[in-house]
């Protein structure tokens, strides 16, 4: 039986990462409790990535620790990172495997029972509506189709921390409504879920809690009706724009619609 | 709360690796090397892999039929087994981005729970895997015919099929070894920057290799026996191939030294260095993959800088003047494109430095005088081929092979220009500059009229072959991802081409006995290129023409 410290399931504690001069990711420091979906906001380049990399072991942080459960990422990383399961923004895989091979490494890599992994791929192919295409090599998939698989193989080995970096990527409709069902029905499990995107929506329906990043610091934390009222705005949208954007949003519309027209140009 | 599998207890864990882990990571490696991408963009649908096999065991064959005449097992042993290590140290050489360092992999493993030396591991066996296929294909049929030749027959040839798998995970622990070393020392763009030239060096030392011991066997018939041990410790083939002479019943005192050597070599690459190894693999790798900002931004800064503008000069329009500057970015940028392309310039610089050595760069408007023995003139010649050849298949593979795209969805009239323009940058770029350069060096060792007259006809050698390769090859630039394998298929190609210095013989022969056939010769080679280059130009217009981007 796996080893249970009564922690956070996430504690980020002044996170940094510097590159040279540049400063990714600025002290962030975070303790998402079990249960909670935390989502992680912040403008393009403001670090939201580096700091899921660094927070499941993929970069080692310049400065600061990330403890998942107790573990610390960078000291006991086999046990940190056994206990996570990750779908990562760039939609990689082994794309010359087929999905069924690609979710019975993953399973071997987690030590899986072989009947209970090839019983649990099974389903989760069926359930995605990719089942007649598990046999088939991955390089003519669509990126929907790769999510699907990304999704699984992030839920393979039922762990109890979730990084979804942009997870509806791709994803039609249906399936995106039914991922946000599934992170709401896994948070109510205990599943923790450190969620990342920019489709400020589906953040706000379906977190508990949000986080905003901007230039690698933490600028806003807390739920949506209290950034609301911290920000006197009446979404998240607003909200967000007020926190982050660095000039005027109309006019920026203007310009790039004068650019595109070329109106205005002698 | 049960976290599935993990936190099971871990039976198979002993020494830091997990071999769960580890079988999992070489079974699905194992099949990524035999499959092929089969992209859109124009993937074979036969795996490189298989091409490759096929080509090393016709050039195994060739090459045991080639030695069996010695009747000497020690002799015979040690020029098939060097054959095979040659071969593998190249291997794994340019392919090593994807072999062993694969900063790839990274995104889709490194958030697992894998221990650093169960990764590395993996990718040992995989790499022992992917050499011991090249050893069989390369060394087993000269094992077979061995074992069918010599007296001691089933022995020798199970030796020398053991002996010619030990050499050649040695040789690739010995280059993984070297590569780890280099990567701990500087970054990974820097390390990868300067791989290419690594690239080009160690293919000049293996060629020297290669070609300097026939050279000195032509000198010394007596220079491969087991009595004339001493400079053979200098030669590891020799040491894995006193174990093949023990087992033919060879003599047993020098043998027994030089096969010490073989032990304890092995033992060292393949145990301790390894582990060695091991132990940060998973960390270093992590660094690998993560190439900082401030090392982009210089790279940004130092591929904007401006140069002599050579594609306004030589392109006819804005089209061509396109795929001119697309192909010429990625030349410049693209440090995987770059490290297949530029070994090959290692070839002919090592003809030009050992022709230097052994005065074998002989006029070749002048006839050699009788017993001059191999005239590296011709070799030159040869590899001077080669160069198009190597720029004419690399140039279709890229990671970013999805930027070919362009030559289909272009808003031009004719997008032929565009491949045309791509094609232009290999000739006025690196292809004429070249061929100044090597005028410039031979101008050292003779008159300048042959070192003119050697460096016309082998540039138009070898641009004819370019437009040959560009005619018949299905593949447009940058259209294809770059798989394991794809680059040695096509060495194994280029080394079946020695044709083409049955052309640079005949064109020195012609120039010296009537110089006005020589002339004429040359004159349809040119006239040859033109129309190829004519042919390829109707051929691309039509195909992309008809061929509309479907997304």
């Amino acid at each position: 039986m796996a080893e249970v410290r009564e922690t956070a399931a996430i504690e980020l504690d002044g996170l940094t990462k510097t590159y040279g001069d540049v400063e990714a990711v600025r002290g962030v420091s975070l303790t998402i409790p079990r249960g909670q979906i935390c989502g992680y906001l912040g403008p393009n380049g403001a670090g939201k990535t580096t700091t899921v990399k660094m927070a499941t072991g993929m970069l080692r942080p310049t400065e600061g620790t990330a403890r998942i459960e107790g573990f610390d990422i960078t000291r006991e990383p086999l046990e940190a990172k056994g206990r996570i399961g990750v779908v990562p923004e760039t939609g990689a895989l082994y794309e010359s495997l087929t999905p069924r091979e690609y979710l019975g490494l993953v399973a071997h890599l987690y030590h899986l029972d072989r009947a209970a992994a090839i019983s649990k791929a099974e389903s989760f192919l069926e359930l995605f509506g990719i089942a007649d295409a598990s046999d088939r090599i991955m390089t003519s998939f669509s990126r929907g189709m790769r999510q699907k698989v990304l999704i699984s193989a992030a839920l393979m080995h039922n762990p109890s921390v979730l990084f979804l970096d942009e997870p509806l990527s791709g994803l039609d409709a249906n399936t995106a409504l039914v991922l946000k069902e599934l992170l709401r029905d896994l948070a109510l499990q205990g599943k923790t879920i450190f969620y990342c995107s920019h489709v400020l929506e589906v953040v706000e329906r379906v977190c508990d809690r949000i986080v905003i990043l901007k230039d690698g610091s933490v600028i806003a934390d807390g739920n949506v009706e209290e950034l609301k009222e911290m920000t006197h705005r009446g979404s998240l949208e607003g909200v967000f724009s007020e926190l982050t954007s660095t000039g005027d949003l109309s006019g920026i519309v203007q310009a790039l619609s004068r650019s595109v027209t070329g109106a205005g140009e002698e | 709360m049960p976290i599935g599998g993990w936190g099971a207890p871990p039976m198979r864990h002993s020494r830091g690796v997990d071999w769960q882990q580890l079988r999992a990571l070489l079974v699905a490696s194992i099949r990524l090397d035999i499959r092929s991408s089969r992209s859109r963009y124009g993937g074979s649908r036969v795996p490189p892999l298989a091409i490759v096999l096929v080509t090393y065991t016709v050039m195994g064959v060739l090459l045991a039929v080639a030695l069996i005449r010695s009747g000497d097992p020690f002799a015979y042993s040690v020029f098939t087994l060097s054959g095979a290590m040659f071969m593998t140290a190249l291997t794994v050489i340019m392919e090593y981005g994807t072999v062993v360092v694969n900063p790839d992999d990274f995104e889709i493993m490194a958030h697992r729970p894998i221990s650093s030396k169960t990764y590395f591991w993996a990718k040992v066996a995989n790499l022992l895997f992917y050499v011991s296929l090249m050893a069989t294909t390369l060394a087993g049929p000269g094992s077979l015919m061995g074992g069918l030749t010599f007296p001691s027959g089933v022995a020798f040839g199970l030796t020398h099929y053991a002996m010619a798998l030990l050499s050649c995970w040695s040789t690739a622990a010995l280059v993984v070894l070297l590569y780890s070393a280099a990567v701990r020392v500087v970054s990974y763009d820097r390390f990868t920057n300067a791989i290419t030239f690594v690239h080009t060096a160690a293919t000049l030392v293996l060629t020297m290799g290669y070609v300097f011991l026939p050279r000195m066997l032509a000198e010394d018939p007596t220079l491969i026996s087991i009595r004339r041990g001493g400079w053979l410790f200098a030669a590891p083939p020799a040491w894995y191939a006193a174990v093949v002479d023990m087992s033919a019943g060879g003599g047993i005192y020098e043998n027994a030294l030089l096969a010490s050597a073989a032990g304890i070599s092995s033992a060292l690459l393949l145990g301790i260095a390894m582990s060695t190894i091991s132990l940060s693999y998973a960390g270093r790798l992590s660094e690998l993959a993560s190439s900082s900002p401030r090392e982009q931004n210089v790279k940004r800064r130092t591929s904007s800088r401006g140069g002599f503008p050579v594609g306004r000069l030589v392109c006819s329009g804005g089209s061509e003047m396109a795929g001119y500057e697309l192909m010429a970015s990625y030349l410049a940028r693209e440090r995987k494109l770059r490290s297949r392309v530029y070994p090959a310039f290692g070839l002919p610089l090592a003809a030009y430095l050992f022709g230097l050595l052994t005065n074998g760069l002989h006029d070749p408007l002048v006839a050699a005088p009788e017993g001059a023995g191999l005239n590296i003139m011709n070799i030159l010649g040869l590899y001077c081929v080669f160069i198009s050849f190597f720029f004419a298949s690399a140039m279709t593979q890229t990671d970013q092979w999805k930027a070919s795209w362009l030559f289909y969805a272009a808003p031009v009239d004719d997008r032929s220009a565009l491949v045309v323009g791509a094609r232009k940058v290999v000739i006025w770029r690196y292809l004429v500059p070249f061929f100044a350069g090597l005028f410039v060096l031979l101008s050292f060792t003779m008159p300048v009229l042959s070192a003119a007259a050697f460096v016309i006809v082998t540039f138009v050698l070898s641009l004819g072959t370019f437009s040959l390769i560009g005619l018949t090859a299905p593949h447009l630039p940058l259209s294809q991802s770059v798989e394991k394998a794809r680059q040695m298929r096509q060495l194994g190609i280029v080394a079946l081409l020695a044709i083409a210095m049955g052309v640079v013989i005949g064109i020195q022969k012609a120039f010296r006995e009537m110089p006005m056939a020589g002339a004429f010769v040359l004159v349809g080679l040119v006239v040859g290129t033109w129309l190829l280059e004519l042919g390829l130009r109707r051929r691309l217009r039509r195909r992309l023409a008809a061929e509309e981007f479907l997304g």
